[in-house]
């Protein structure tokens, strides 16, 4: 077991090694970020004075081993526009976007789940192709544009909502809906389709030959075993909403991660970008390590052939 | 004989009242803060930066100076129709007659927003320890700093520096002349002053959320009275978003309302379009010198501008609030010359076209507008095509765009058209400099005209204002005369104010001409008071 886990670990630190050194690169290739940080009027003695402010004027591998002892003490840098430590930063914003993240899933579990289930339970029926209606809304439906409206809608017209920021549970309803609608429609669908798998199950069909009732058998035996993978695909989402609602976060001008790491490409900010993916990277990594180990610690067959 | 003797009494003691209450009237400045009463709330259409809280380190763009005329103050600054010499901290100043020196004249009693008063001192230490857009240039020419009394200071300089005051006024350009406190900055830090900045402006700093929101309140120490007590300037990057805030009634001015969006927004009750003339669109022609290109002949050049709708350009991109113009540079600075808009003649175009050999129109390789304006280069593109000019639109990233610019020809082979978009405050002479001028930051070399660059190399080196004037308006006109630059439009900035902020006409709210921005903030009032 420990063999297990230490390879793992291995496996973690590699993946996040590869990571760092990915978006370093991929910062770098989207070019000067001087150019953005001085420009009409500057002259190169200027250009020159940033560069060699914020270190851009040493070569690539100086430059990136220095970011890697700073990580490895955990510093991710120093923002460019914020003049501020990456990581303050990235902790400023991480209880904004929790709270979106938390009542983004929970509108998307609420919707999802119960809708899947209803859907798989009453397959084919017209309860079911209301629900496929729904799922394929959510899955086209652009996140931007459902904001959008609901800003129109709750904000101008019926003025029952803030139109955007942060600050009491009013102001989270609307991101949380725009950014959970979409998660809930691929809740639902995968709800759907994992009950429908547990229903046409062996076991399944002993309970009901035994005569359970057909709610105990939904309630008791298929939704515990059809949750496995709908509750991970609802964790895996919920790493994505904290770090990646950008679309959402702009829209509603909501202070999270996400908008971060917008405002950090579009400023070409490179310790801003480069933390906040690595702490996203980070953030899944050790997701999926725990997860790993908790079903080598369940299913031992598991660490023996991986 | 008693009551005429208390009449007399009762007269003088009455006169010594009026007497101490008037003196008191005009001794005391005006107290801002108290005074104050409201709130506006500025939805900012991209996001923050820090830096732009501590005017030490300007980056030369005109996007700062809408935070720091808040917060901080200059000596002198851009104000209203002023381009620079508008007084501020200093009540007044004289520049010597050799232009080798500049003195300045502190108002009595001015203090930072720490109740510590602003001295020569902190200007001395604001100046030397500046390292923000163009620092060079002051310390390469600055000889010493002289603190003459405790409310003088004279900036004695190596040689004549005759853009001195322009360049040290104008907030959109540089920044050594606005004051910061000594003590507090070199106490807390250059980076933990962009988080808790301290100044002398009309605003001092209550809240700042990194990139989110700025709330301030007003200076009580001001020397011009402050009317609204709340000023925030919050990030809203969504356009559609800001107006709804605006509608709602969550904001109060809101920057930057696309052409999509402004007929919307004017309909809106209560709400003033705000279109404040911004920066200046031009096309270059890259390499037109080289033989093999067809620009090198001055009638394709003008065969292009008289292609070019400017009217209907303007229309459609800023619902005909810009204005389409004569001369590339922005008549709100020194020295630029006026120019009449040019003239649209499709038929005259293709006779030049034909004169100039090309019967059937040519190929342009790629027409590159300033990202994110984009449709701006479509209608270019689209405008020329009636001329038989036939080019492709090619679209940057922002970054990428100045990246290449400042790569000079080598990124620009073959036949280019590049659609620039350009706002400098202070002089005709930095737009010169960089963006035509051969070697010039933007320039570099896909335009090298030498005997204009010699003129602007007199033009620096001259210390005689009439001799500068007359070359830069030589140097202005040879530009348009053979369409070197060919001029567009100037872009309408279109803001918007709410229904609570109280104007009369737009320019009550956005009187400075030099830039986009709603400053002097100190004068915003909100109709309840």
């Amino acid at each position: 077991m420990l063999q297990f886990i230490l390879r793992r670990v291995a496996y973690s630190i590699v993946t996040l090694f590869i990571l760092s050194a990915t978006i370093f690169l991929i910062v770098r290739l989207t070019g000067d970020p001087v150019a953005l940080m001085a420009e009409a009027s500057a002259r190169p003695e200027d250009l020159e004075r940033i560069r060699h402010q914020w270190g851009l004027d040493r070569s690539w591998p100086v430059q990136y081993v220095t970011f890697m002892q700073n990580a490895f003490k955990g510093e991710l840098g120093k923002s460019f526009n914020y003049r501020l430590p990456v990581s303050e930063l990235y902790f400023q914003r991480l209880p904004n976007s929790l709270t979106l993240g938390f009542a983004a899933t929970l509108i998307s579990v609420l919707i999802g789940v119960p809708a899947g289930i209803i859907s798989a339970v009453k397959v084919n029926s017209a309860w079911d192709n209301v629900a496929k209606g729904v799922a394929l809304l959510g899955l086209s439906i652009p996140g931007f544009w459902l904001g959008l409206v609901l800003i129109l809608v709750f904000s101008v017209w019926l003025r029952w909502l803030p139109t955007s920021g942060s600050g009491d549970w009013r102001h989270v309803v609307m991101p949380a809906l725009a950014l959970g609608w979409y998660f809930a429609a691929s809740m639902l669908r995968l709800t759907r389709s994992s009950m429908l798998e547990v229903l046409g199950s062996e076991y399944i069909k002993l309970a009901r030959l035994k005569g359970l009732p057909d709610v105990v058998v939904i309630a008791m035996h298929a939704f515990k075993n059809a949750l496995i993978p709908v509750f991970t695909l609802a964790g895996v989402n919920l790493v994505v909403m904290v770090n990646a609602a950008v679309i959402i976060e702009v829209i509603f001008a909501w202070p999270g991660i996400g908008r971060l790491l917008y405002e950090g490409i579009f400023q070409r900010d490179f310790p801003l970008v480069q933390g906040v993916v690595i702490m996203a990277g980070f953030m899944i990594v050790a997701i999926n390590l725990v997860v790993d180990v908790l079903y080598a610690v369940i299913d031992p067959r598991i660490r023996l052939t991986r | 004989m008693r009551r005429p003797q208390f009449e007399a009494r009762s007269l003088f003691y009455l006169i010594i009242i009026v007497l101490v209450l008037l003196a008191a009237a005009t001794a005391v400045p005006l107290s801002s803060g108290a005074a104050a009463k409201g709130k506006i709330v500025l939805a900012w259409h991209a996001g923050f930066a820090s830096r732009w809280l501590d005017p030490q380190e300007h980056d030369g763009t005109a996007t700062p100076d809408n935070f720091f005329t808040a917060l901080h103050d200059g000596l002198i600054k851009n104000q209203g129709t002023a381009l620079y010499d508008h007084p501020a901290l200093a009540e007044r100043f004289t520049v010597a007659p050799d232009s080798k020196s500049a003195t300045f004249t502190l108002r009595k009693g001015i203090t930072f927003h720490n109740g510590d008063p602003v001295t020569p001192q902190d200007v001395k230490f604001s100046y030397e320890n500046y390292r923000g857009a163009k620092a060079d240039v002051f310390k390469k020419k600055t000889e010493r700093i002289e603190i003459v009394d405790d409310r003088t200071i004279r900036f004695v300089f190596k040689e004549p520096f005759l853009d001195f005051a322009i360049l040290f006024g104008t907030a959109n350009v540089a920044a050594p002349g606005w004051v910061v406190p000594e003590k507090y900055y070199k106490q807390i830090g250059p980076d933990g002053f962009k988080q808790k900045p301290i100044g002398a402006g009309p605003y001092r700093l209550v809240r700042h959320e990194p990139g989110v929101k700025v709330e301030m309140e007003a200076f009580d120490g001001y020397y011009r009275p402050v009317h609204v007590k709340q000023l925030v300037m919050t990030s809203v990057p969504e356009a559609a978003t800001r107006v709804a805030m605006l509608e709602r009634g969550e904001a109060d001015i809101i920057y930057n309302v696309p052409g999509e969006l402004i007929s919307k927004v004017g309909k809106l009750p209560g709400v003033t379009l705000a279109p404040v003339l911004s920066g200046s669109f031009f096309l270059e022609f890259p390499n037109f010198q080289d033989a093999k290109n067809p620009f090198r002949d001055k009638r394709v050049r003008e065969a292009v501008s008289l292609a070019i709708d400017r009217r209907a350009m303007n229309q459609a991109e800023t619902g005909g609030m810009g204005r389409p113009t004569g001369n590339w540079i922005n008549d709100d600075v020194q020295y630029a010359i006026e120019w009449p808009e040019f003239p649209r003649n499709v038929e005259k175009a293709k006779q030049l076209l034909r004169e100039a050999g090309y019967p059937s129109g040519f190929d342009v390789d790629w027409v590159t507008p300033l990202p994110a304006f984009y449709s701006r280069g479509e209608r270019i593109i689209a405008q020329l095509r009636e001329v038989g000019i036939r080019g492709r639109l090619q679209t940057m990233e922002r970054g990428i765009f100045f990246q290449r610019l400042q790569g000079g020809l080598k990124e620009w082979p073959g036949v280019q058209m590049i659609l620039h978009g350009v706002r400098i405050a202070g002089s005709w002479s930095f737009w010169y400099e960089g963006h035509f001028k051969c070697g010039g930051f933007n320039s570099r070399d896909r335009i090298c005209v030498k005997d204009l660059d010699g003129k602007f190399d007199q033009y620096e080196r001259s210390i005689n204002p009439a001799e500068r004037k007359k070359l830069a308006e030589e140097i202005q006109r040879a530009i348009l005369e053979n369409y070197y630059l060919v001029p567009v439009f100037r872009h309408a900035f279109v803001n918007a104010i709410g229904p609570r902020v109280a104007a009369q006409k737009w320019q009550d709210v956005f009187p400075t001409i030099t830039t986009g921005y709603a400053y002097p903030w100190e004068d915003l009032k909100v109709k309840d008071q």
